[in-house]
């Protein structure tokens, strides 16, 4: 018996014929009122089926594949099992797949009661119809590259400002839906502005956009905040979630590690537009670059910031292994959107990726020494030579002394064990030469040591002669990087995913249903070739992945929901057309991230208002279809980052080393090594959330409170959860008591002498407008009452005391306002 | 003034009206068998995540107290008899028992066929159940007829962090729910104005690993264990700011309230109506939480049951604060205490800092069985005891005696909560090097813990990159035996 495979039918997204037929995939594929002859959509309502309820056991996992029979490929499915085929197109009956399903007898019905799947009678009356229909079937769609889809036609034209809203609208229309209207200015301007670089904007800004009459005022405004050089660190921190950067190695031990020049260069990166080819080849291969600049290997700490093992005992091989695990899954999510971590311990159960391919992959990552270099300007070596120089000189002029020298000798026996001790390697090895006989050029660190560490009130001087040298000691930070190895480490199979298990040696490559790598020479791929087939324009993945997460934060929800799978067990896109013509449109653009930024900040579907519309509560209850914005609570970072726009305190200094804002007491006793967190007391207390460090045992209860992610594995997606605990922070946190204060104190001084023109202003600095006639008058009401319970009836007015009291007040109403769910809300 | 208890009413009716469904009959329909939630981002806005919610079957447990012994006790020095460690005593052990073994210190411990290592500790039998418990542990010897030991558990890591994480989110990988956030997004909480899974920990130092041992991983945030602190403030920004008096407190949130319900009527976002009960159970918690640590209610005798010195953070002090905890409906109360690292060294050894350790727990671990039987709680509760793996039978060479990590077999016990009382289940072999009849798994105690609260270890997924994880990842199997 054969079959011929059924024509294949072009993708449904690439016509816009067909387009009607699947509009209706944001909602649910099944239940639906049905018309009998209603062609059946294999990728939207039959793949779904088989992948969850079938796969598993008939699947790509071919250790575990049951009776022989596939049902994630055609072929598979189509194949003649001995006389009978699980499918036989336009024949349900003669289908053993069919007959199967719609198995009377529950002994012999699939799936198997112990699988714990079972099928509905409208999904087995969907397969049969399906089959019946001549079972067509389809590639999965993110496994073929995207195509620029035609733009469909809409009716009205005059509310599509870019083609994204032709993509959103056209769906709308042909259920009668409206888009919403246009976001006032003043939420427009605040959203862009929390969105683009993650800051409130500040009063004057919102009085120039309103005042700004200008057709094109609003992409003025979107220009203005992606030329800011806070853009960079808004969408640096996202990323920096994929690579679970932190501050400290994690595990028992968490010590503290130096990687923030990495954090840095991503922010530099968004602020230059560096391209995401290239920002995705320097971080996987910066090193392996022809020519590898200083940057480029700053850029490979992508993969450094796995947590490391320094527990006593420990197999050092088993935790590099682990980190070279985790690389390997980070980059399949991060920019494949691939759960290939699956294939580790056996073949993937949904998705067609083998354990071999795991491997192969592997094998790519698996061959990198990982050290930490010090990063230096040529002007920074230069001025630290001189500066040595100039100690030396220093030092020499004086070690021939002999009053100092009979004091050196006077402070050398007077050390005790531990003193001597605590000396460096080389002073300790000079005083194994007694003093009388100790050759002066040895003597010297000795000698040194002495000016550095005694009391006699001889060396005072000295001492700070030398500091005041110092100070012009540039500080040359170190970063964590990665560098192939000379002679590269074989890498193997492991049998069932275990370390201890090596199998047979395998070469790097990547997934077999990928595209394949393209090689300039036979040489063995390195991660540089895998670094640029990646970006490859034909990839599959790596463009609509790319484009998703950016809808993702500008939508809240990615057009693929599941923004870390695409494989076939991911949910399907709601707007499949469209985020192809983005993927397409992002690759033509030549990567720009600013480009794509700018293309969905500029579209009507972005700048519509995020009000909840009664009309779509029960036919799109979770705003799938668009004809909204969302509201979205802010990050943990740009809550506290919008308090110090309002308060006035912001440092709005770029990058450095991470900073020590407050955090309450006891935080720090949670890890095993009970580390001490000293404030800073300078204007480094007052920088954006992003610089707090972060150490991986106990994170900073004001980040992790509000799901920043703990940077143990790669993070794609926020969560946004609303609990007490929260509110707790925000109302008794110390840190936020003194935000309030500050932006009562602003008040007080930058504000009107009425109340009304105060409260207005209060009000505009924490939510960018100004109160409606309630909210004035609810907050007019707390001043009041607040002055009662400050004032002091037996005081006189004049005294200081009520000017305390008027602060007291005013604090209160700043408290309210910082507390508020708008405050904490894009809307 | 005090304008806030009407207040606070309406939007507590508000909440339970408008936003009563949400993620929790989402669980629940994934928990009766509908397919587990197609997505995991999808949790719909407005609802109260802790909502105590059936689970697939009844339960025979309604809490958990896990007291985590952390570093990993001697099983040899408290529950597991050996005499044949003594009698050969300082042995090598036979090569055989090594082969293709991994072992923390790998590089020292191997070095020369490591020798056995007989307890100096005395051994008795006692209750009527019989059941072995050395001179170190007196107080719980005198309650073993309460007590289910497992001496045949067993897990896969060798070295601290990861068997710890290993134990609380069943793998070794980063970013998985630990056990205590599995089970409050199984079944929620009771407790109305206190966190559902809370965290204690006592002892010289942290627990290794920190924060990811009772993180959410995946699960939405509002699931992760909530550490106490000592002192007077157990929950972090418990307390208003020193400046702000309580009027003041109250008068900022009712303003906080009205605002917000203003904003919810000008958008219909439920979101905010989670605020307000956010804000609410703050509220709450502010008077709940002081209530909670106040140990004035407590009777002397209480006091003296438990060990409790006033004032002094300890071990003890903190199982009445998890009775407590779970008399006001906390889930899952997890209390950390260390350590029982006890390779050998000067302050890391089987004797006096072995002592030393014996004398934090045992009073207290006794005291609260007694104490939760004595009120009526044991039935509900689950007690759980051990650490994240045992220790050799070989002794370390260090300047004192001591024993290295191990993972094959080791003792912990349960109580109360639905497992058969006097029972002592499984047993390893004469060395005590391996089991040697019904292993238990660490996956299996979880989907055993899992059972006894009323779920179903291999139903209780949450859908994560293309699949449906769960606690016990691709094993576990309840073990039926214990089971009262």
């Amino acid at each position: 018996m054969t079959h011929t495979r059924p024509p294949r039918p072009l993708p449904p997204w690439w016509t816009p014929l067909l387009l009607v037929a699947i509009g209706p995939l944001v909602l649910p594929a099944h239940g639906r009122p049905d018309e009998p002859d209603r062609p059946i959509d294999f990728a939207a309502e039959i793949r779904p089926i088989l992948s969850d309820s079938c796969v598993q056991c008939h699947g790509p996992d071919a250790a575990q594949r049951a009776a022989g029979l596939r049902l994630d490929t055609a072929e598979g499915a189509l194949a003649d099992l001995g006389g009978y085929a699980a499918i036989v197109p336009g024949s349900p009956d003669e289908s053993e797949l069919y007959l199967r399903i719609a198995e009377e007898v529950a002994d012999f019905r699939m799936p198997p009661p112990d699988s714990g799947k079972s099928l509905s009678a409208d999904q087995i009356e969907l397969i049969r119809r399906w089959i019946a229909q001549g079972a067509p079937w389809e590639e999965h769609w993110a496994f073929s590259p995207p195509r620029r889809p035609p733009l469909p036609t809409v009716d009205d034209i005059r509310w599509v400002r870019n083609p994204i809203d032709a993509f959103v609208l056209a769906p709308l229309e042909r259920d009668g839906i409206a888009p919403s209207a246009e976001a006032d200015r003043a939420t427009l301007i605040r959203r862009a502005s929390l969105d683009v670089i993650g800051l409130p904007p500040t009063p004057a800004e919102v009085r120039a956009f309103l005042d700004d009459d200008r057709p094109d005022a609003y992409e003025h405004l979107i220009d203005r905040l992606l030329a800011s050089p806070h853009y960079g660190e808004r969408w640096g921190r996202r990323w920096l979630d994929n690579a679970r950067y932190a501050d400290s190695n994690g595990y028992s031990i968490d010590a503290p590690r130096e990687i923030w020049l990495y954090r840095d260069w991503v922010i530099d990166a968004f602020n230059r537009d560096l391209p995401f080819d290239d920002f995705t080849i320097d971080q996987l291969a910066g090193d392996l670059r022809p020519d590898a600049s200083i940057t480029q290997l700053v850029a490979t700490g992508f993969h450094r910031n796995t947590p490391i093992n320094q527990e006593g005992g420990i197999d050092r091989e088993q935790f590099r292994i682990e980190s070279v695990i985790d690389r390997v899954n980070t980059t399949g999510s991060v920019w494949m959107g691939l759960t290939i971590g699956c294939a580790q311990c056996h073949d993937h159960k949904y998705d067609p990726i083998s354990q071999q391919d795991y491997f192969r992959f592997f094998a790519f990552l698996n061959t990198a020494d990982e050290p930490t270099i010090p990063v230096a300007s040529p002007d920074d070596i230069a001025r630290r030579d001189e500066v040595n120089r100039a100690i030396d000189d220093y030092l020499a002029s004086i070690d021939r002394d002999p009053e100092l020298l009979e004091r050196q000798h006077a402070w050398e026996i007077g050390l005790d064990g531990a003193g001597r001790q605590k000396q460096s390697q080389e002073v300790r090895e000079a005083f194994d030469f007694p003093f009388e006989k100790r050759p002066p050029g040895t003597n010297r660190v000795v000698f040194a040591a002495f000016i550095d560490q005694s009391d006699d009130p001889l060396v005072i001087p000295h001492r700070d002669a030398i500091a005041a040298l110092k100070k012009d000691l540039p500080t040359i930070p170190t970063t964590m990087v990665v560098r192939e190895q000379r002679t590269p480490r074989t890498t193997h199979f492991l049998i069932a995913g275990d370390f201890t298990r090596p199998g047979d040696p395998v070469e790097p490559n990547v997934p077999a249903v990928l595209p394949p790598l393209s090689q300039a020479s036979d040489a063995r791929p390195s991660r540089l070739d895998l670094a640029r087939w990646l970006v490859d324009p034909d990839h599959p993945l790596t463009a609509r992945v790319a484009v998703n997460r950016l809808w993702q934060a500008y939508f809240g929800r990615g057009i693929v929901e599941t923004d870390e799978d695409f494989g076939t067990q991911g949910t399907p896109p709601s707007h499949p057309e469209l985020l192809d013509w983005l993927a397409v449109e992002f690759v033509e653009r030549g990567w720009s991230p600013k480009a794509l930024h700018r293309l969905i900040l500029t579209s009507a579907t972005y700048r519509q208002s995020s009000r909840l519309r009664p009309d779509l509560a029960q036919i799109d209850p979770t705003n799938r279809r668009l004809a909204r914005q969302n509201r979205l609570r802010l990050d943990a970072e740009l809550i506290r980052d919008s308090a110090l726009v309002a308060s006035g305190l912001l440092t709005e200094t770029v990058g450095g080393p991470s900073v020590f804002p407050p955090q309450p007491e006891g935080v720090m006793s949670l890890g095993q090594m009970n580390r001490s967190w000293v404030a800073d007391t300078g204007p480094d207390r007052f920088r954006r959330g992003l610089y707090t460090f972060f150490w991986r045992a106990t994170p900073h209860p004001l980040l992790v409170g509000f799901d920043a992610p703990d940077a143990t594995f790669a993070c794609t997606r926020r969560t946004r959860s609303n609990t007490p605990l929260q509110a707790l922070m925000l109302l008794n946190d110390q840190a936020f008591y003194e935000f309030a204060r500050a932006l009562a104190d602003r008040v007080l001084a930058e504000g009107p002498p009425d109340d009304a023109g105060k409260l207005d202003l209060a009000f505009r600095l924490a939510l960018t407008r100004g109160p409606d006639p309630i909210e004035q008058d609810r907050l007019s009401t707390l001043l009041d009452q607040q002055r009662r319970l400050h004032s002091d009836p037996t005081d006189d007015d004049s005294t200081p005391s009520s000017e305390q009291a008027e602060r007291a007040a005013w604090t209160a109403i700043a408290r309210v306002l910082l507390n508020l769910d708008e405050f904490m809300t894009r809307e | 003034m005090n304008e806030i208890p009407p207040l606070l009413r309406s939007t507590r009716r508000h909440f339970f009206e408008r936003c009563g469904i949400g993620l929790g009959s989402m669980a629940l329909s994934s928990l009766l068998g509908d397919g587990p939630a197609r997505a995991s981002s999808a949790a719909e806005p407005g609802a109260n995540p802790l909502a105590p919610r059936a689970g697939h079957h009844a339960p025979r447990a309604k809490n958990v107290i896990f007291l985590f012994m952390a570093g990993g006790p001697s099983q040899f020095e408290l529950f597991d008899h050996k005499p044949a460690l003594q009698r050969y005593n300082d042995q090598p052990i036979p090569p055989s028992y090594l082969e293709g073994k991994r072992f923390a210190f790998m590089d020292t411990f191997n070095k020369e066929p490591p020798k056995l290592l007989g307890t100096r500790r005395k051994f008795a039998r006692h209750g009527e159940s019989g059941a072995w418990v050395s001179e170190c542990l007196p107080h719980t010897a005198k309650v073993v007829d309460d007590l289910t030991f497992l001496k045949s558990v067993w897990t896969e890591p060798v070295n601290h962090a990861p068997a710890k994480l290993f134990f609380n989110a069943g793998t070794t990988q980063f970013g998985r729910p630990s056990m205590g956030a599995w089970v409050t997004y199984g079944i929620g909480s009771e407790a109305d104005d206190l966190p559902g899974f809370v965290v204690l920990q006592s002892g010289p130092r942290g627990p290794r690993g920190g924060a990811v041992l009772w993180g959410s991983g995946f699960l939405p945030t509002a699931y992760q264990g909530v550490p106490f602190r000592g002192g007077a403030e157990p929950i972090l920004d418990l307390s208003r700011p020193p400046e702000v008096s309580e009027a003041d407190q109250r008068a900022a949130l009712n303003a906080i309230g009205d605002l917000n319900r203003h904003r919810l009527d000008a958008t219909g976002d439920p979101e905010i109506a989670t605020r307000i009960a956010s804000y609410e159970m703050a509220f709450r918690m502010q008077s709940s939480a002081p209530e909670l640590i106040d140990l004035a209610g407590e009777s002397q005798a209480t006091l003296d049951l438990y060990g409790i010195e006033p004032g002094a953070p300890s071990f003890a002090s903190n199982c009445l604060l998890a009775r407590r905890l779970v008399e006001r409906g906390t889930r899952f109360v997890q209390l950390y205490h260390t350590n029982w690292d006890h390779h050998g060294g000067p302050t890391e050894n089987l004797e006096d800092s072995l002592d030393t350790v014996c004398l934090d727990v045992d009073r207290a671990c006794a005291a609260l069985i007694t104490d939760l039987k004595a009120r009526g709680l044991l039935d509900d509760t689950l007690v759980i005891w051990g650490g994240e793996f045992g220790r050799t039978p070989m002794g370390e060479v260090r300047e004192n005696t001591g024993r290295n990590h191990h993972p094959d077999a080791f003792t912990m016990w349960l109580a109360g909560g639905g497992v058969k009382p006097g029972l002592t289940f499984g047993a390893s072999d004469e060395f005590g090097f391996s089991v040697a009849e019904d292993p238990i798994h660490v996956h299996d105690l979880q989907a055993t813990i899992l059972h006894l609260l009323g779920l179903d270890h291999t139903k209780l997924t949450y859908r994560f990159q293309g699949r449906d994880f769960r606690l016990t990842d691709v094993g576990g199997r309840v073990v039926r035996d214990i089971l009262a």
